[in-house]
């Protein structure tokens, strides 16, 4: 399959699946007039203390269940930042089916420096 | 019903970005974090959150297309990506240190100045007209820098070649560095680098620059999160309008000719500019 079409489908796969998950918690957040057990008022308040820090991976997966609209809002925005990472190990592998060495390793480099912008750097800054 | 004008309120300037941002290839925050700030009143932090959201959103929306049309071109955005990812990690370490020390708002001045004086330059250069002609050098066959693209607007088939690699990969460094020390500015430095310093055509470095930034702001992803930087409702309709916005913005840029979308980034280049000089003041 032609490269640029399987990224092109990557992006477009995620920016779809996450559209629809935060349009879903947009729904619910009005239908129910707040959410997490928030009420709209608190939540739309500019220095609302209702932000990602309060919320957890498990947490939002629970929040689908019982159908919370801030959780599917900030499931979709998690999507949304996998989309790029999703295309880096697409490429990847297409470099890899087209023997392009040199930009295997070139993304790889990309890869790892992701990983550790993602998971190493936050723990150096103590968050 | 505060609630729902207030949410068709940053729909709009969600769109506004979408546009601006996937035709400059700056990413949708250039635009929403002043709207955000001095039109609706939300806090620095919010702001951020949300252009970090938005620079993906505006990234992935336009690159679907532009990478389908062969627009953006893949080798040259990921040989790229090596230099803004090691970048933003070295700025987002170092960020720590410039604003405990104080020194952040010299930076932002010092930066704004300079993109607003590098304004001048490259319209001498654009003015001069073709500046694509180049010799090939070993990085354009070593990297693989050639590619050709259908030219919606002039109706013809593009070929292009990019030029002196390590030039472009320094000035993405900087670009990356931007991003993770100040926040702002990377996008500038990605175009600049690309199209002055790899001479590639305008549209195939807005386009790859889109197709890049996703992965740069996906880098300073975790770190936003855990500072609570994301507000589920300020983000919600933002990035609505931004998908919509990119994907107009994606279809205008493949007919709008080569000149007119100089003249969009360098009006951008002025905008980032004195953003960055009001941040340095305290203004926003």
């Amino acid at each position: 399959m032609d490269m640029d079409k399987l990224i092109s489908n990557v992006l477009r796969t995620g920016v779809i699946i996450s559209l629809i998950l935060i349009l879903i918690g947009t729904v619910l957040l009005f239908a129910d007039n707040g959410s997490n057990g928030f009420t709209m008022a608190q939540i739309i308040n500019v220095n609302s203390k209702i932000n990602s820090s309060i919320f957890s991976i498990a947490g939002m997966v629970n929040g689908l269940f019982s159908l919370q609209g801030a959780d599917f809002i900030l499931l979709g925005i998690i999507v949304l930042i996998l989309t790029p990472i999703t295309r880096v190990i697409t490429s990847v592998l297409s470099f890899l089916y087209e023997r392009n060495w040199l930009y295997v390793i070139i993304t790889v480099i990309v890869f790892i420096d992701i990983m550790v912008a993602i998971f190493i750097v936050p723990v150096i800054l103590g968050h | 019903m505060i609630a729902i004008i207030y949410f068709v309120e940053l729909l709009l300037a969600g769109i506004i970005a979408g546009v601006v941002g996937s035709m400059s290839g700056l990413g949708g925050g250039v635009v929403i974090v002043p709207a955000l700030t001095l039109l609706f009143g939300i806090p620095l932090e919010y702001a951020a959150g949300a252009s970090l959201v938005s620079t993906i959103a505006t990234s992935s929306g336009a690159a679907s297309a532009y990478v389908k049309d062969k627009l953006a071109n893949i080798r040259i955005g990921m040989s790229l990506e090596v230099a803004t990812t090691l970048g933003a990690i070295v700025g987002s370490l170092l960020a720590a240190y410039i604003y405990a020390n104080g020194i952040s708002s010299y930076l932002f001045i010092v930066f704004g100045i300079v993109l607003i004086i590098s304004i001048y330059p490259a319209i001498k250069e654009y003015k001069k007209g073709k500046m694509h002609r180049m010799n090939k050098d070993w990085s354009t066959k070593f990297f693989q820098l050639s590619g050709s693209y259908y030219d919606k607007a002039e109706k013809k088939v593009v070929r292009y070649s990019g030029y002196r690699w390590g030039l472009g990969e320094i000035v993405s460094l900087g670009g990356g560095l931007m991003s993770g020390l100040l926040g702002v500015g990377g996008g500038v430095l990605k175009v600049m680098g690309m199209n002055r310093g790899m001479r590639l055509p305008m549209k195939v470095t807005t386009s790859t620059s889109n197709f890049m930034i996703g992965v740069t702001a996906a880098t300073s992803s975790a770190i936003y999160w855990s500072l609570g930087y994301i507000q589920p409702f300020i983000v919600a309709p933002v990035v609505i309008g931004i998908l919509i916005g990119a994907y107009f913005g994606s279809k205008v840029l493949e007919r709008t000719q080569s000149r007119k979308i100089r003249t969009l980034f360098l009006i951008m280049l002025g905008v980032v500019g004195l953003q960055m000089i009001f941040r340095g003041f305290g203004v926003a």
